[in-house]
């Protein structure tokens, strides 16, 4: 795998992955208008992973490869994006869209002026998009964080979600030569320090307690060299099977040419 | 307003709500509009299972797009109900859950496969399409004016849902056949969609009258009979042999045998009592009660945003 390709495989995978989580709030998200909101949130995602698959597609991959035939393996997205949600926990949506969308804001910033021109030809749609899912996240914490039940959830979901978390900034086997190729103009230790300094004054002033990273307890899986959650592999179980019980010669699509 | 006045002045949305209407009117229409709302919403609970299982990127972008669309719809149903004021959307959604919503017979039958996506999202989709454009004529102008947006992204739910069916009837023979005894299931269902025989229909009279409703169910049946019969043989479907169903040269028409169908089964579930009533409305209850708190601590949140001004 190419700096380039590993670059574009972290980017797509997590935004395909999150996204297929966040669709299982559809229907079921607390009232008509979250519904709506989140549902807008993981069409976005969905749409910046195909932005992504799309640009390694031009580079010789078919969909079936990157997606529906690929090994649960070989995803190389953050576990951030895979774990299942408990029924009717909307913290967990919630802190899951702040930490990964603050997260996501600074990624992009870093690819803004990257070398390959397929990357920074797209990041500035995304931009611009990352920035309303932030405000939602942003909106609903601080409601919540206000409330007692609301705030104990929240406070339980970013226990259990911020270690995951920190596997976003898990480097890859490429990361040096990422870095030195200009394809991200930022190391992941510097994205991960400039995260911090967002996300744990704004948590603690929401009266939250932001785990210590440096003693947290890490898991196993770490997301970016392919260990993940049991939650993956059922996930990825579970959009696969219909795939393979049609098979077609190929995943459809419905865009006209050059769209 | 008088109900012999309503009748007399009724005409597409000829009534909003700057008229005084009668309560009889507002209650029809209520009752219309909120089964209509109830529907986009369990109809939802359906459509959201084929996200996950699309085979394809752009087919689950599509799928995600639809079961968005109709949360919007409900959200613009329930706002038309409301505009009624027999019932706010809270109500209407508390009944929902208890049982007592009214919705579509076909939301009634849960799915677990991709060959029933084109069941709901080309037939019955087709059906309520046909049912909504009568409707952008109905005599509640907030209604009439909801349909208009509905009805536009409903034709691009449609033509995927028409898309599915095509490339699942142009794949394997497995496949078609899989698609062939799914649609033997569901037919019967999709042409019990426009409801009982006009001569035992409870409501289309009066709703008729008032111009709720501009077109009977068994004209809606036989117009949609004449653009999806075609439409399912074309990709290769055949009709099941029950409810017998002819078509007529000489009126054009197709004569369906009535009492080939279980209008028993529909009349247990018109009063949600049929088993996959219990199970669709219990997954709508469960979802919604494991977010109570959520709603609990929004109002809570309201309650202390206002508490400052008011103490001013």
């Amino acid at each position: 795998m190419t700096p380039l390709e590993e670059l574009l495989f972290r980017l797509a995978d997590d935004e395909y992955v999150i996204a297929e989580r966040y669709t299982e709030w559809q229907i079921y998200a607390p009232t008509i208008e979250s519904d709506l909101a989140l549902a807008n949130i993981a069409q976005d995602e969905f749409g910046h992973a195909r932005l992504w698959y799309d640009v390694l597609e031009e580079r010789g991959y078919e969909e079936k490869d990157l997606l529906w035939e690929r090994d649960p393996e070989d995803f190389r997205h953050s576990t951030l994006c895979e774990l299942a949600f408990e029924e009717g926990d909307w913290a967990d949506p919630v802190v899951r869209s702040y930490l990964y969308d603050t997260a996501e804001r600074l990624r992009l910033e870093a690819l803004v002026d990257s070398s390959e021109p397929a990357i920074a030809g797209r990041v500035g749609k995304l931009l611009s998009e990352e920035n309303y899912h932030r405000e939602h996240a942003q909106s609903w914490l601080e409601r919540l964080a206000e409330g007692n039940e609301s705030h104990h959830r929240v406070q339980a979901a970013l226990d259990r979600l911020f270690p995951h978390a920190l596997s976003i900034f898990e480097p890859g086997e490429q990361e040096k030569e990422i870095v030195s190729q200009g394809l991200r103009t930022e190391s992941l230790d510097d994205l991960r320090e400039e995260w911090f300094e967002i996300t744990i004054p704004y948590l603690e002033s929401l009266g939250l307690s932001v785990p210590e990273p440096e003693e947290v307890a890490r898991p196993d899986a770490r997301g970016r060299d392919g260990s993940h959650t049991a939650d993956w592999f059922d996930l990825h179980e579970s959009f696969t099977a219909t795939y393979h019980e049609l098979g077609f010669d190929q995943p459809t699509r419905l865009r006209g040419e050059g769209a | 307003m008088d109900i012999e006045e309503v009748k007399e002045r009724a005409g597409p949305r000829a009534f909003s709500p700057k008229d005084d209407l009668p309560e009889e009117y507002r209650k029809a229409a209520t009752r219309m509009i909120q089964f209509h709302a109830n529907s986009e919403v369990m109809g939802g609970y359906l459509d959201k299972q084929f996200t996950r299982q699309a085979p394809s990127l752009d087919r689950k972008l599509a799928c995600t797009a639809k079961v968005q669309d109709e949360i919007g719809h409900a959200q613009l149903l329930y706002r038309a109900a409301e505009t009624l004021g027999v019932k706010t959307r809270e109500e209407m959604l508390d009944e929902l859950e208890a049982g007592e919503g009214k919705f579509l017979n076909c939301f009634h039958y849960p799915v677990d496969s991709w060959y029933e996506a084109p069941m709901i999202d080309f037939f019955v989709d087709g059906g309520a399409m046909r049912r909504q454009a009568t409707l952008k004529a109905t005599s509640w102008e907030p209604y009439a004016h909801a349909m208009d947006k509905v009805c536009f992204e409903e034709g691009f739910h449609v033509k995927h849902g028409e898309d599915i069916l095509r490339e699942l009837m142009g794949s394997s023979r497995a496949n078609q056949e899989k698609v062939q005894k799914t649609f033997d299931v569901w037919w019967p269902r999709i042409v019990q969609f426009f409801g009982p025989p006009n001569k035992d229909s409870k409501h289309n009279d009066f709703a008729q009258q008032v111009g709720l409703k501009t077109v009977s169910n068994d004209e809606l049946r036989q117009a949609f009979l004449n653009a999806y019969i075609p439409k399912a043989e074309k990709y290769g479907l055949e009709l099941p042999e029950v409810p017998k169903i002819e078509y007529d040269e000489r009126s054009e028409r197709y004569e369906l045998e009535y009492d080939d169908l279980d209008w028993e089964e529909f009349w247990t579930i018109a009063k949600n009592d049929f088993q996959g009533s219990d199970e669709q409305i219990g997954s709508r209850r469960k979802r919604h009660e494991a977010v109570a708190w959520v709603r609990e601590s929004m109002d809570a949140w309201e309650t202390s945003q206002r508490a400052p001004q008011a103490a001013d």
